[in-house]
Protein backbone atom coordinates (compact mmCIF):
# COMPACT_ATOMS: atom_id res chain seq x y z
CA UNK A 1 0.00 0.00 0.00
CA UNK A 2 2.82 2.39 0.93
CA UNK A 3 4.51 1.75 -2.43
CA UNK A 4 1.30 2.56 -4.26
CA UNK A 5 1.03 5.86 -2.40
CA UNK A 6 4.64 6.73 -3.26
CA UNK A 7 4.14 5.86 -6.92
CA UNK A 8 0.92 7.84 -6.95
CA UNK A 9 2.67 10.89 -5.52
CA UNK A 10 5.40 10.63 -8.14
CA UNK A 11 2.82 10.28 -10.92
CA UNK A 12 0.84 13.16 -9.53
CA UNK A 13 3.94 15.38 -9.64
CA UNK A 14 4.59 14.23 -13.20
CA UNK A 15 1.00 15.06 -14.11
CA UNK A 16 1.40 18.58 -12.74
CA UNK A 17 4.55 18.98 -14.81
CA UNK A 18 2.85 17.68 -17.96
CA UNK A 19 -0.15 19.96 -17.40
CA UNK A 20 2.18 22.92 -16.99
CA UNK A 21 4.00 21.80 -20.14
CA UNK A 22 0.73 21.62 -22.08
CA UNK A 23 -0.25 25.05 -20.80
CA UNK A 24 3.11 26.51 -21.86
CA UNK A 25 2.93 24.77 -25.24
CA UNK A 26 -0.54 26.17 -25.90
CA UNK A 27 0.77 29.65 -25.19
CA UNK A 28 4.07 29.22 -27.05
CA UNK A 29 2.40 27.88 -30.21
CA UNK A 30 -0.35 30.49 -29.86
CA UNK A 31 -2.90 27.68 -29.87
CA UNK A 32 -4.72 29.29 -26.93
CA UNK A 33 -6.42 31.50 -29.54
CA UNK A 34 -7.47 28.46 -31.53
CA UNK A 35 -8.65 26.44 -28.53
CA UNK A 36 -9.72 28.98 -25.88
CA UNK A 37 -11.87 26.48 -23.98
CA UNK A 38 -9.15 23.84 -23.99
CA UNK A 39 -6.78 26.49 -22.71
CA UNK A 40 -9.23 27.40 -19.94
CA UNK A 41 -9.64 23.73 -19.06
CA UNK A 42 -5.88 23.23 -18.79
CA UNK A 43 -5.58 26.40 -16.71
CA UNK A 44 -8.32 25.26 -14.29
CA UNK A 45 -6.72 21.81 -14.04
CA UNK A 46 -3.41 23.42 -13.30
CA UNK A 47 -4.98 25.61 -10.63
CA UNK A 48 -6.78 22.62 -9.13
CA UNK A 49 -3.56 21.26 -7.67
CA UNK A 50 -2.49 24.27 -5.56
CA UNK A 51 -6.11 24.81 -4.47
CA UNK A 52 -6.39 21.20 -3.27
CA UNK A 53 -2.96 21.36 -1.70
CA UNK A 54 -3.86 24.49 0.26
CA UNK A 55 -7.26 23.08 1.23
CA UNK A 56 -5.83 19.84 2.59
CA UNK A 57 -3.11 21.74 4.40
CA UNK A 58 -5.59 24.06 6.12
CA UNK A 59 -8.54 21.68 6.81
CA UNK A 60 -6.93 18.25 6.54
CA UNK A 61 -7.87 15.30 4.31
CA UNK A 62 -11.04 14.14 6.02
CA UNK A 63 -12.80 17.38 6.90
CA UNK A 64 -16.19 18.17 5.28
CA UNK A 65 -14.80 21.54 4.11
CA UNK A 66 -12.00 19.79 2.19
CA UNK A 67 -14.49 17.35 0.65
CA UNK A 68 -16.80 20.16 -0.45
CA UNK A 69 -14.00 22.24 -1.95
CA UNK A 70 -12.43 19.22 -3.66
CA UNK A 71 -15.69 18.14 -5.31
CA UNK A 72 -16.58 21.76 -6.12
CA UNK A 73 -13.30 22.26 -7.94
CA UNK A 74 -13.78 18.88 -9.63
CA UNK A 75 -17.20 20.06 -10.84
CA UNK A 76 -15.57 23.13 -12.34
CA UNK A 77 -12.96 20.95 -14.07
CA UNK A 78 -15.62 18.64 -15.52
CA UNK A 79 -17.64 21.65 -16.77
CA UNK A 80 -14.51 23.11 -18.39
CA UNK A 81 -13.78 19.73 -19.99
CA UNK A 82 -17.32 19.56 -21.39
CA UNK A 83 -16.84 23.03 -22.91
CA UNK A 84 -13.47 22.02 -24.39
CA UNK A 85 -15.15 19.00 -26.00
CA UNK A 86 -17.95 21.23 -27.33
CA UNK A 87 -15.25 23.42 -28.85
CA UNK A 88 -13.75 20.44 -30.68
CA UNK A 89 -17.19 19.42 -31.93
CA UNK A 90 -17.68 22.90 -33.31
CA UNK A 91 -14.27 22.86 -34.97
CA UNK A 92 -15.07 19.54 -36.64
CA UNK A 93 -18.52 20.43 -37.94
CA UNK A 94 -19.09 24.13 -37.37
CA UNK A 95 -18.15 25.24 -40.86
CA UNK A 96 -21.03 23.20 -42.34
CA UNK A 97 -23.93 25.29 -41.06
CA UNK A 98 -26.79 23.01 -42.00
CA UNK A 99 -25.30 19.82 -40.63
CA UNK A 100 -24.00 21.56 -37.53
CA UNK A 101 -27.46 22.93 -36.75
CA UNK A 102 -28.78 19.38 -36.87
CA UNK A 103 -25.77 17.88 -35.09
CA UNK A 104 -25.61 20.10 -32.01
CA UNK A 105 -29.28 19.53 -31.25
CA UNK A 106 -28.78 15.80 -31.57
CA UNK A 107 -25.67 15.92 -29.42
CA UNK A 108 -27.57 17.73 -26.66
CA UNK A 109 -30.35 15.15 -26.79
CA UNK A 110 -27.84 12.29 -26.69
CA UNK A 111 -25.94 13.84 -23.80
CA UNK A 112 -29.22 14.20 -21.89
CA UNK A 113 -30.26 10.63 -22.63
CA UNK A 114 -26.88 9.25 -21.57
CA UNK A 115 -27.08 11.21 -18.32
CA UNK A 116 -30.57 9.83 -17.67
CA UNK A 117 -29.43 6.31 -18.51
CA UNK A 118 -26.45 6.63 -16.24
CA UNK A 119 -28.66 7.71 -13.34
CA UNK A 120 -31.29 5.10 -14.08
CA UNK A 121 -28.97 2.10 -14.01
CA UNK A 122 -26.79 3.27 -11.12
CA UNK A 123 -27.28 2.00 -7.61
CA UNK A 124 -29.70 4.20 -5.69
CA UNK A 125 -27.35 5.14 -2.86
CA UNK A 126 -26.83 8.71 -1.78
CA UNK A 127 -23.17 7.98 -0.97
CA UNK A 128 -22.59 7.21 -4.61
CA UNK A 129 -24.43 10.31 -5.88
CA UNK A 130 -21.26 12.27 -6.69
CA UNK A 131 -19.67 9.27 -8.34
CA UNK A 132 -22.84 8.71 -10.38
CA UNK A 133 -22.92 12.34 -11.49
CA UNK A 134 -19.26 12.30 -12.43
CA UNK A 135 -19.68 9.04 -14.32
CA UNK A 136 -22.84 10.26 -16.05
CA UNK A 137 -21.14 13.43 -17.28
CA UNK A 138 -18.08 11.55 -18.46
CA UNK A 139 -20.25 9.01 -20.26
CA UNK A 140 -22.18 11.86 -21.89
CA UNK A 141 -18.89 13.49 -22.99
CA UNK A 142 -17.71 10.18 -24.46
CA UNK A 143 -21.06 9.69 -26.21
CA UNK A 144 -20.93 13.18 -27.70
CA UNK A 145 -17.39 12.68 -29.03
CA UNK A 146 -18.33 9.38 -30.63
CA UNK A 147 -21.46 10.89 -32.18
CA UNK A 148 -19.52 13.80 -33.66
CA UNK A 149 -17.08 11.43 -35.31
CA UNK A 150 -19.93 9.26 -36.56
CA UNK A 151 -21.44 12.39 -38.09
CA UNK A 152 -18.07 13.26 -39.64
CA UNK A 153 -17.81 9.72 -41.00
CA UNK A 154 -21.34 9.82 -42.38
CA UNK A 155 -20.94 13.17 -44.11
CA UNK A 156 -17.31 12.48 -45.08
CA UNK A 157 -16.00 15.52 -43.27
CA UNK A 158 -12.27 15.90 -43.01
CA UNK A 159 -11.10 16.24 -39.40
CA UNK A 160 -7.82 18.01 -38.65
CA UNK A 161 -5.28 15.68 -36.99
CA UNK A 162 -5.00 18.01 -33.98
CA UNK A 163 -8.76 17.88 -33.37
CA UNK A 164 -8.72 14.12 -33.80
CA UNK A 165 -5.93 13.64 -31.25
CA UNK A 166 -7.57 16.01 -28.80
CA UNK A 167 -10.83 14.10 -29.14
CA UNK A 168 -9.04 10.78 -28.64
CA UNK A 169 -7.46 12.13 -25.46
CA UNK A 170 -10.82 13.30 -24.10
CA UNK A 171 -12.58 10.10 -25.11
CA UNK A 172 -10.02 7.79 -23.51
CA UNK A 173 -10.01 9.79 -20.32
CA UNK A 174 -13.81 9.89 -20.12
CA UNK A 175 -14.14 6.16 -20.86
CA UNK A 176 -11.53 5.32 -18.32
CA UNK A 177 -13.17 7.52 -15.69
CA UNK A 178 -16.49 5.75 -16.27
CA UNK A 179 -14.87 2.34 -15.77
CA UNK A 180 -12.83 3.53 -12.83
CA UNK A 181 -15.87 4.99 -11.06
CA UNK A 182 -17.88 1.84 -11.74
CA UNK A 183 -15.15 -0.30 -10.22
CA UNK A 184 -14.92 2.03 -7.26
CA UNK A 185 -18.65 1.78 -6.66
CA UNK A 186 -18.37 -2.00 -6.72
CA UNK A 187 -15.42 -2.33 -4.37
CA UNK A 188 -15.39 1.00 -2.54
CA UNK A 189 -13.08 0.00 0.29
CA UNK A 190 -10.55 -2.18 -1.49
CA UNK A 191 -10.27 -0.16 -4.69
CA UNK A 192 -9.89 3.35 -3.28
CA UNK A 193 -6.08 3.56 -3.50
CA UNK A 194 -5.92 1.98 -6.92
CA UNK A 195 -8.75 4.26 -8.11
CA UNK A 196 -6.57 7.33 -7.58
CA UNK A 197 -3.56 5.66 -9.18
CA UNK A 198 -5.42 4.53 -12.30
CA UNK A 199 -7.14 7.89 -12.59
CA UNK A 200 -3.78 9.66 -12.51
CA UNK A 201 -2.35 7.25 -15.10
CA UNK A 202 -5.31 7.80 -17.44
CA UNK A 203 -5.02 11.56 -17.12
CA UNK A 204 -1.29 11.36 -17.81
CA UNK A 205 -1.91 9.35 -20.98
CA UNK A 206 -4.48 11.92 -22.13
CA UNK A 207 -2.06 14.76 -21.37
CA UNK A 208 0.60 13.15 -23.56
CA UNK A 209 -1.91 12.79 -26.42
CA UNK A 210 -2.99 16.44 -26.05
CA UNK A 211 0.62 17.62 -26.01
CA UNK A 212 1.19 15.67 -29.22
CA UNK A 213 -1.95 17.23 -30.71
CA UNK A 214 -0.94 20.85 -30.10
CA UNK A 215 2.78 20.48 -30.78
CA UNK A 216 2.38 22.66 -33.87
CA UNK A 217 0.56 25.92 -34.40
CA UNK A 218 -2.97 25.30 -35.63
CA UNK A 219 -4.97 27.44 -38.03
CA UNK A 220 -7.30 29.75 -36.19
CA UNK A 221 -10.20 29.43 -38.61
CA UNK A 222 -10.31 27.08 -41.55
CA UNK A 223 -11.58 28.26 -44.94
CA UNK A 224 -15.35 28.36 -45.13
CA UNK A 225 -16.71 26.27 -47.99
CA UNK A 226 -18.85 27.94 -50.63
CA UNK A 227 -22.41 27.14 -49.61
CA UNK A 228 -25.19 26.20 -51.98
CA UNK A 229 -28.52 27.99 -51.92
CA UNK A 230 -31.19 26.64 -49.59
CA UNK A 231 -33.38 25.90 -52.61
CA UNK A 232 -30.87 23.36 -53.93
CA UNK A 233 -31.24 21.16 -50.88
CA UNK A 234 -35.02 21.48 -50.75
CA UNK A 235 -35.24 20.46 -54.40
CA UNK A 236 -32.71 17.66 -54.46
CA UNK A 237 -32.96 15.98 -51.07
CA UNK A 238 -36.53 14.68 -51.45
CA UNK A 239 -35.81 13.69 -55.05
CA UNK A 240 -32.73 11.68 -54.10
CA UNK A 241 -34.53 10.08 -51.17
CA UNK A 242 -37.40 9.06 -53.41
CA UNK A 243 -35.01 7.46 -55.88
CA UNK A 244 -33.11 5.68 -53.15
CA UNK A 245 -36.36 4.43 -51.69
CA UNK A 246 -37.46 3.05 -55.06
CA UNK A 247 -34.08 1.41 -55.52
CA UNK A 248 -34.37 -0.15 -52.08
CA UNK A 249 -37.83 -1.44 -52.86
CA UNK A 250 -36.53 -3.00 -56.06
CA UNK A 251 -33.71 -4.71 -54.22
CA UNK A 252 -36.16 -5.79 -51.52
CA UNK A 253 -38.52 -7.28 -54.10
CA UNK A 254 -35.63 -9.15 -55.66
CA UNK A 255 -34.57 -10.56 -52.32
CA UNK A 256 -38.01 -11.46 -51.05
CA UNK A 257 -39.15 -12.98 -54.34
CA UNK A 258 -36.04 -15.15 -54.51
CA UNK A 259 -36.30 -16.01 -50.84
CA UNK A 260 -39.91 -17.19 -51.35
CA UNK A 261 -38.80 -19.58 -54.07
CA UNK A 262 -36.60 -21.44 -51.58
CA UNK B 1 -21.10 -8.88 -10.07
CA UNK B 2 -24.31 -6.97 -10.85
CA UNK B 3 -25.86 -6.31 -14.23
CA UNK B 4 -25.26 -2.58 -14.02
CA UNK B 5 -21.54 -3.23 -13.68
CA UNK B 6 -21.51 -5.06 -17.02
CA UNK B 7 -23.82 -2.48 -18.60
CA UNK B 8 -21.25 0.28 -18.12
CA UNK B 9 -18.42 -1.88 -19.38
CA UNK B 10 -20.48 -2.90 -22.38
CA UNK B 11 -21.43 0.69 -23.14
CA UNK B 12 -17.85 1.92 -22.94
CA UNK B 13 -16.74 -0.96 -25.15
CA UNK B 14 -19.43 -0.09 -27.68
CA UNK B 15 -18.40 3.58 -27.67
CA UNK B 16 -14.76 2.68 -28.28
CA UNK B 17 -15.64 0.31 -31.13
CA UNK B 18 -17.88 2.95 -32.73
CA UNK B 19 -15.17 5.57 -32.39
CA UNK B 20 -12.52 3.29 -33.94
CA UNK B 21 -14.92 2.59 -36.81
CA UNK B 22 -15.69 6.28 -37.32
CA UNK B 23 -12.04 7.40 -37.50
CA UNK B 24 -10.85 4.56 -39.73
CA UNK B 25 -10.91 6.56 -42.97
CA UNK B 26 -10.46 10.08 -41.69
CA UNK B 27 -6.87 10.32 -42.87
CA UNK B 28 -7.71 9.26 -46.41
CA UNK B 29 -10.49 11.78 -46.70
CA UNK B 30 -10.31 15.29 -48.06
CA UNK B 31 -12.53 15.03 -51.05
CA UNK B 32 -14.63 18.07 -51.67
CA UNK B 33 -17.24 19.30 -54.07
CA UNK B 34 -14.52 19.34 -56.70
CA UNK B 35 -14.63 15.55 -56.69
CA UNK B 36 -18.32 15.52 -57.42
CA UNK B 37 -17.73 15.40 -61.15
CA UNK B 38 -15.31 12.51 -60.81
CA UNK B 39 -17.82 10.68 -58.66
CA UNK B 40 -20.52 11.18 -61.21
CA UNK B 41 -18.23 9.79 -63.90
CA UNK B 42 -17.45 6.82 -61.69
CA UNK B 43 -21.15 6.19 -61.09
CA UNK B 44 -21.99 6.29 -64.78
CA UNK B 45 -19.12 3.95 -65.70
CA UNK B 46 -20.83 0.75 -64.64
CA UNK B 47 -24.13 1.51 -66.29
CA UNK B 48 -22.37 2.02 -69.66
CA UNK B 49 -21.60 -1.73 -69.72
CA UNK B 50 -25.21 -2.68 -69.15
CA UNK B 51 -25.87 -4.13 -72.67
CA UNK B 52 -22.90 -6.50 -72.42
CA UNK B 53 -23.92 -7.59 -68.94
CA UNK B 54 -27.51 -8.14 -70.09
CA UNK B 55 -26.16 -10.29 -72.90
CA UNK B 56 -23.99 -12.28 -70.49
CA UNK B 57 -26.95 -12.95 -68.22
CA UNK B 58 -29.49 -13.60 -70.98
CA UNK B 59 -31.50 -16.75 -70.26
CA UNK B 60 -31.77 -17.66 -73.94
CA UNK B 61 -27.96 -17.79 -74.33
CA UNK B 62 -27.69 -20.08 -71.34
CA UNK B 63 -30.47 -22.40 -72.53
CA UNK B 64 -28.86 -22.66 -75.94
CA UNK B 65 -25.43 -23.45 -74.47
CA UNK B 66 -26.93 -25.98 -72.02
CA UNK B 67 -28.39 -27.89 -74.93
CA UNK B 68 -25.34 -27.74 -77.20
CA UNK B 69 -22.32 -27.84 -74.84
CA UNK B 70 -21.23 -30.71 -72.53
CA UNK B 71 -22.20 -30.67 -68.84
CA UNK B 72 -18.88 -29.36 -67.51
CA UNK B 73 -18.99 -26.43 -69.94
CA UNK B 74 -22.54 -25.68 -68.87
CA UNK B 75 -21.48 -25.78 -65.21
CA UNK B 76 -18.56 -23.50 -65.88
CA UNK B 77 -20.76 -21.05 -67.74
CA UNK B 78 -23.16 -21.06 -64.83
CA UNK B 79 -20.29 -20.17 -62.46
CA UNK B 80 -19.11 -17.44 -64.80
CA UNK B 81 -22.59 -16.00 -65.02
CA UNK B 82 -22.83 -16.02 -61.24
CA UNK B 83 -19.52 -14.18 -61.07
CA UNK B 84 -20.78 -11.62 -63.56
CA UNK B 85 -23.96 -11.16 -61.55
CA UNK B 86 -21.92 -10.63 -58.39
CA UNK B 87 -19.62 -8.16 -60.08
CA UNK B 88 -22.58 -6.30 -61.45
CA UNK B 89 -24.22 -6.20 -58.04
CA UNK B 90 -21.00 -4.66 -56.65
CA UNK B 91 -20.96 -2.15 -59.47
CA UNK B 92 -24.55 -1.23 -58.71
CA UNK B 93 -23.62 -0.65 -55.12
CA UNK B 94 -20.78 1.59 -56.27
CA UNK B 95 -23.29 3.55 -58.33
CA UNK B 96 -25.61 3.76 -55.35
CA UNK B 97 -22.80 4.93 -53.08
CA UNK B 98 -21.53 7.56 -55.47
CA UNK B 99 -25.02 9.00 -55.76
CA UNK B 100 -25.39 8.85 -52.01
CA UNK B 101 -22.12 10.67 -51.72
CA UNK B 102 -23.45 13.37 -53.98
CA UNK B 103 -26.43 13.71 -51.65
CA UNK B 104 -24.09 14.04 -48.69
CA UNK B 105 -22.09 16.75 -50.43
CA UNK B 106 -25.30 18.67 -51.12
CA UNK B 107 -26.33 18.30 -47.45
CA UNK B 108 -22.87 19.35 -46.29
CA UNK B 109 -22.91 22.50 -48.38
CA UNK B 110 -26.47 23.50 -47.62
CA UNK B 111 -27.14 26.28 -45.12
CA UNK B 112 -30.09 24.31 -43.77
CA UNK B 113 -30.89 20.62 -43.73
CA UNK B 114 -34.13 18.89 -42.84
CA UNK B 115 -33.65 16.24 -40.17
CA UNK B 116 -36.43 14.12 -41.65
CA UNK B 117 -34.72 13.86 -45.05
CA UNK B 118 -31.37 13.07 -43.44
CA UNK B 119 -32.74 10.32 -41.23
CA UNK B 120 -34.75 8.91 -44.10
CA UNK B 121 -31.60 8.69 -46.21
CA UNK B 122 -29.72 7.05 -43.36
CA UNK B 123 -32.50 4.49 -42.99
CA UNK B 124 -32.50 3.80 -46.71
CA UNK B 125 -28.73 3.40 -46.73
CA UNK B 126 -28.84 0.88 -43.90
CA UNK B 127 -31.70 -1.00 -45.57
CA UNK B 128 -29.89 -1.08 -48.91
CA UNK B 129 -26.66 -2.28 -47.31
CA UNK B 130 -28.51 -5.07 -45.50
CA UNK B 131 -30.43 -6.24 -48.56
CA UNK B 132 -27.40 -5.98 -50.75
CA UNK B 133 -25.37 -8.16 -48.39
CA UNK B 134 -28.16 -10.73 -48.16
CA UNK B 135 -28.54 -10.95 -51.95
CA UNK B 136 -24.80 -11.09 -52.39
CA UNK B 137 -24.33 -13.81 -49.78
CA UNK B 138 -27.10 -15.95 -51.23
CA UNK B 139 -25.90 -15.44 -54.76
CA UNK B 140 -22.31 -16.16 -53.79
CA UNK B 141 -23.28 -19.31 -51.92
CA UNK B 142 -25.34 -20.50 -54.87
CA UNK B 143 -28.56 -20.41 -52.86
CA UNK B 144 -30.24 -17.99 -55.23
CA UNK B 145 -30.74 -18.29 -58.98
CA UNK B 146 -29.12 -15.56 -61.10
CA UNK B 147 -31.52 -12.64 -60.76
CA UNK B 148 -32.88 -10.24 -63.32
CA UNK B 149 -31.01 -7.02 -62.71
CA UNK B 150 -32.41 -4.91 -65.53
CA UNK B 151 -34.86 -2.95 -63.38
CA UNK B 152 -32.23 -2.02 -60.84
CA UNK B 153 -29.68 -0.78 -63.32
CA UNK B 154 -32.25 1.25 -65.22
CA UNK B 155 -33.22 2.93 -62.00
CA UNK B 156 -29.64 3.84 -61.05
CA UNK B 157 -28.93 4.98 -64.55
CA UNK B 158 -31.99 7.23 -64.46
CA UNK B 159 -30.92 8.68 -61.14
CA UNK B 160 -27.41 9.40 -62.42
CA UNK B 161 -28.78 11.32 -65.35
CA UNK B 162 -31.20 13.24 -63.13
CA UNK B 163 -28.43 14.10 -60.71
CA UNK B 164 -26.22 15.31 -63.52
CA UNK B 165 -29.01 17.55 -64.81
CA UNK B 166 -29.67 18.80 -61.30
CA UNK B 167 -25.98 19.58 -60.73
CA UNK B 168 -25.84 21.49 -64.01
CA UNK B 169 -28.89 23.45 -62.93
CA UNK B 170 -27.19 24.13 -59.63
CA UNK B 171 -24.11 25.44 -61.40
CA UNK B 172 -26.21 27.74 -63.53
CA UNK B 173 -28.09 28.99 -60.48
CA UNK B 174 -24.84 29.65 -58.66
CA UNK B 175 -23.53 31.73 -61.58
CA UNK B 176 -26.82 33.63 -61.72
CA UNK B 177 -26.75 34.25 -57.97
CA UNK B 178 -23.16 35.50 -58.17
CA UNK B 179 -24.09 37.89 -61.00
CA UNK B 180 -27.08 39.17 -59.06
CA UNK B 181 -25.00 39.65 -55.94
CA UNK B 182 -22.34 41.60 -57.82
CA UNK B 183 -24.99 43.83 -59.46
CA UNK B 184 -26.57 44.48 -56.03
CA UNK B 185 -23.14 45.32 -54.62
CA UNK B 186 -22.56 47.75 -57.46
CA UNK B 187 -25.91 49.46 -56.88
CA UNK B 188 -25.20 49.61 -53.14
CA UNK B 189 -21.93 51.40 -53.67
CA UNK B 190 -23.58 53.86 -56.04
CA UNK B 191 -26.18 54.75 -53.46
CA UNK B 192 -23.55 55.14 -50.79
Amino acid sequence: MAEIVTVEKALWALCVLLTAGLFALLLYRKNHRVYPFLFTYVLITLMQNPVLFATYRVWGFDSPASTNIAWGVQGLVVAARALAVAEICRRVMGMYRGIWALAWRMLLVIAGLVLLYSWAVARPRWQAAILNSDRGIELAIAGVIVMVFLFAQHYEIQVAPADRYLAIGFLLFSCFTVLNNTLLEGWLERYETLWNLFGTLAFMASLLIWIWAVRETQEEGSLQPEMLSGVAYCTLAPEINFRLKTLNEQLGKLWYSEAKKH
Amino acid sequence: MSLFFYLFFGLVGLLLVLFAWSVRNLGKRGKTIADAGALEECGRGHVVHLPQIRQALAETDYSYLSQKAPAFVSRRIRQERRRVALAYLSALRADFQSLLRMAKIIARLSPEVVALHEFERLRLTVAFAWRYQMVRLQLGAGLMPIPRLDGLSDLVSGLSVRMETAMNELGERAVLAAEMASSFDGRGSDVA
